[in-house]
């Protein structure tokens, strides 16, 4: 049987406070209220005492409305806030609830609680009957007139003296009130709130007009909310407010949040109106950074495609920026940088934008990444828009522990990329093998076909046949059909053409210290590892047969780092591993012995 | 001395002349300052530490950039040098005195692996 807690109502009654109360379920009863989502009040119980005056925060009608609470459940209350209203008494507003033990496996009341009367009441409150009466004139609606009716006389300077006082302060009256508690009901109530992310300016322009707008998203410690200032609104606020600072703000106007725009997570968004205040707030150390969520690296493979996460990595390498156009003919800059965490996974990040532009990964700072989108591009990747906020080495605590693990012992290890490199691009090297270690891990055995980076050295190059003559038209290389005639006919294009154009296939055996293996190399590829271009290889080919074959002796025995992708195929019943050159570079000396000393520590380190 | 060449010619950095005094040695690093009688110039290695080179004759060129001294460590731990040769940084690729001294570290910390350095124990 679970323990309730008992005083605990009379706590909460009194402005006390009790942490994670664990109470009964009396009663619920559903208040429909002017327009937007109904409001459940509940009355709990702690054994001892009946307490009638609990609201359910509008983010858990749901736990009402799919009956998950419902009379005599027992129920462990996480969170809450008390309101006092003008006449002395006070509600609990319930933000957070879980319940401990089902009503069915309750089967009744328990104790034999009497209803609470507050003292500070001063008898004005008839005790109300305990079980299913609710007390009849604390309609919500009500309340929340009442509670504007104290918070218009206060003026803003007062508000300011007092920043830190908490909602619940007996007495004190209700000035700064929790994010979680926001709902469209209230219209005059302030939020001290850190800022944590801060749009550009928007502008648009439609068949009504133009405009522009802003966003913002605020935290505190209840919560966040997304905040949005349009036309005058963005003049007189948008150059006030500074990323990472904390403002008091008052008088927006709230409704339901568009959850497609944003990963914010509250029920409402907020917009600034012309009797909106925005006051700086120099007194901010308790009030929460970012509230992140932060996901494991190696969890991400567990995630549906487009979750929206927070991730924190060190950033272990980054790309240049890039630049493409999008589908409306607009620039947009694009950076790539790849991150890990303690699980010793890697991920792609990709960055838009100013932040492509901007950012710096030298000394390979920390990252964190609010409300990125998983995408399964590439295996798993992530993508930073424009609602994510991205902090470099920010100042929490996760962020430290990382630091302190990747000094110590996580710049040793390679990591394990989700994201595959896709070929011909690739200026990232990952999952470096030697030839010897291909075979002996059986890559290219599963399901999929493996991709390995090694260095190695071209020991023989099969000239036969390592030219074809292909279509001559842009983006087709199918294989012509001489026609003897002197045509040349493309199957796949369904035409004849008077020429082709050589295209190269060469296969080529490259050898590392331990072990050699049989590769086949595509046109891009087979140039850069033979130095010349097709065409002027098959011409060569035709006429000066002593110059072609030097051409390949030449190339023997040059060392490149080769990307690899290898893949079981079966032929006849026969199977084999065939390997396929994706992309051909020279050694980078530097990288190359980084790589190696590396090794050697992590070896000498066993 | 006229044997220098034929005896190993351990990779050092300055933090372990003092260790292979009276030896021979192999010493890259970038030059710093030249003494103006042109027999003596100083080198900066990996750590940022100098070490000093002393030449028999003077130079006859201008000298910059990275070098490879091949020499005796003096008892004042000075290397007497019997030849040098400039590493050219004009192919585009600079010489990384840090990665270098990496490697040299590695070396001295696992000499089993490396028998072609003579043990600075020797």
């Amino acid at each position: 049987m679970a323990n309730l807690s008992a005083g605990a109502i009379e706590a909460l009654a009194n402005g006390s406070g009790w942490n994670e109360a664990v109470l009964q379920l009396v009663n619920i009863r559903r208040l429909d209220g002017g327009n937007g989502p109904a409001r459940f009040r509940v009355m709990m119980s702690d054994g001892r005492h009946t307490l009638s005056s609990f609201m359910l925060s509008t983010q858990l009608n749901y736990m009402a409305e799919e009956n998950i609470l419902v009379p005599n459940c027992v129920c462990l209350l996480k969170r809450q806030v008390t309101n006092m209203l003008k006449d002395g008494r006070r509600v609990v507003i319930i933000l957070e609830i879980q319940v401990l033990k089902p009503a069915e496996e309750v089967g009744g009341k328990i104790g034999d609680p009497t209803p609470y009367s507050d003292g500070q009441s001063k008898g004005q409150q008839p005790a109300p009957a305990p079980a299913p009466a609710p007390v009849p004139e604390t309609r919500q609606p009500l309340q929340q007139q009442n509670r504007n009716e104290v918070n218009r006389n206060l003026n803003r300077d007062f508000m300011k003296k007092v920043p830190s006082a908490l909602p619940d302060t007996p007495g004190g009256g209700s000035k700064v009130v929790p994010i979680a508690s926001l709902n469209p009901y209230q219209s005059k109530w302030t939020i001290r709130a850190r800022v944590t992310n801060k749009s550009s300016i928007r502008t648009w322009s439609n068949a009504r007009g133009e405009g522009k707008l802003f966003s913002m998203e605020m935290v505190d410690e209840s919560g966040e909310i997304r905040v949005t200032g349009f036309n005058q609104e963005v003049d007189k606020f948008f150059s006030l407010i500074e990323v990472g600072k904390v403002y008091y703000v008052s008088r927006g106007s709230l409704k339901i949040a568009n959850k497609q725009y944003t990963s914010v997570k509250n029920d409402y968004e907020m917009t600034l109106n012309g009797e909106s205040t925005v006051i700086p707030c120099e007194d901010s150390c308790d009030v929460p950074m970012v509230q992140c969520d932060f996901v494991s690296i190696g969890d991400l493979e567990n995630r549906e495609k487009d979750a929206i996460v927070d991730v924190i990595g060190v950033c272990r390498s980054v790309d240049e920026v890039t630049k493409l156009t999008t589908k409306s003919n607009r620039e947009v800059s694009k950076r790539t940088l790849s991150l890990m965490d303690m699980s010793g996974k890697l991920v792609n990040v990709t960055l838009w934008g100013e932040e492509a532009e901007k950012f710096d990964g030298s000394g390979q700072p920390i990252v964190a990444i609010k409300g990125a989108k998983l995408s399964d591009y590439g295996g798993r990747s992530l993508s930073a828009s424009f609602s994510s906020t991205m902090m470099i080495n920010p100042d929490i605590p996760e962020a430290y522990k990382l630091r302190g693990w990747f000094d110590k012992e996580g710049h040793a290890l390679e990591g394990q990329s989700l994201t595959e490199v896709r070929g011909g691009s690739g200026n990232y090297m990952e999952n470096w093998k030697t030839l010897a270690d291909v075979k002996s891990e059986h890559l290219g055995h599963g399901d999929k076909a493996d991709y390995y980076s090694c260095i190695a050295t071209i020991v023989f190059l099969r000239k036969e046949n390592c030219l074809y003559q292909a279509c001559p038209s842009q983006d087709c290389n199918k294989k012509v059909i001489d026609q003897q005639n002197g045509m040349f006919r493309c199957e796949k294009c369904d035409k004849e053409f008077p020429n082709f154009k050589y295209r190269l296939i060469l296969s080529a055996n490259i050898a590392d210290y331990g072990d050699n293996q049989w590769v086949t190399c595509f046109q891009e590829s087979a140039e850069a590892i033979l130095g010349q271009n097709a065409a002027y290889l098959g011409q060569l080919k035709d006429s000066n047969e002593s110059a072609f074959d030097e051409i390949f002796q030449h190339a023997n025995f040059n060392t490149f780092v080769f990307r690899n992708r290898v893949k079981l195929e079966t032929y006849n019943d026969e199977s084999r591993i065939k390997a396929t050159v994706m992309d051909v570079k020279p050694v980078d000396h530097r990288e190359y012995s980084k790589r190696l000393i590396m090794n050697i520590r992590k070896l000498g380190a066993k | 001395m006229a044997g220098i060449l034929d005896v190993p010619k351990p990779r050092i950095n300055c933090s372990m002349l003092s260790r292979f005094i009276n030896r021979a040695v192999c010493f890259v690093g970038r030059v710093e300052k030249v003494h103006p009688s042109g027999k003596m110039f100083t080198v900066v290695d990996g750590e940022s530490k100098t070490a000093t080179v002393e030449l028999n004759e003077p130079l006859e060129e201008e000298l910059s950039g990275v070098v490879e001294v091949i020499g005796m460590v003096s008892n004042k731990g000075d290397i007497m040098a019997s030849t040098y040769n400039t590493l050219r940084e004009d192919r585009g690729v600079p010489f990384d005195l840090e990665l270098y001294n990496e490697a040299l570290k590695v070396i001295h910390d696992f000499p089993q692996h490396y028998p072609f350095q003579v043990a600075a124990s020797g």
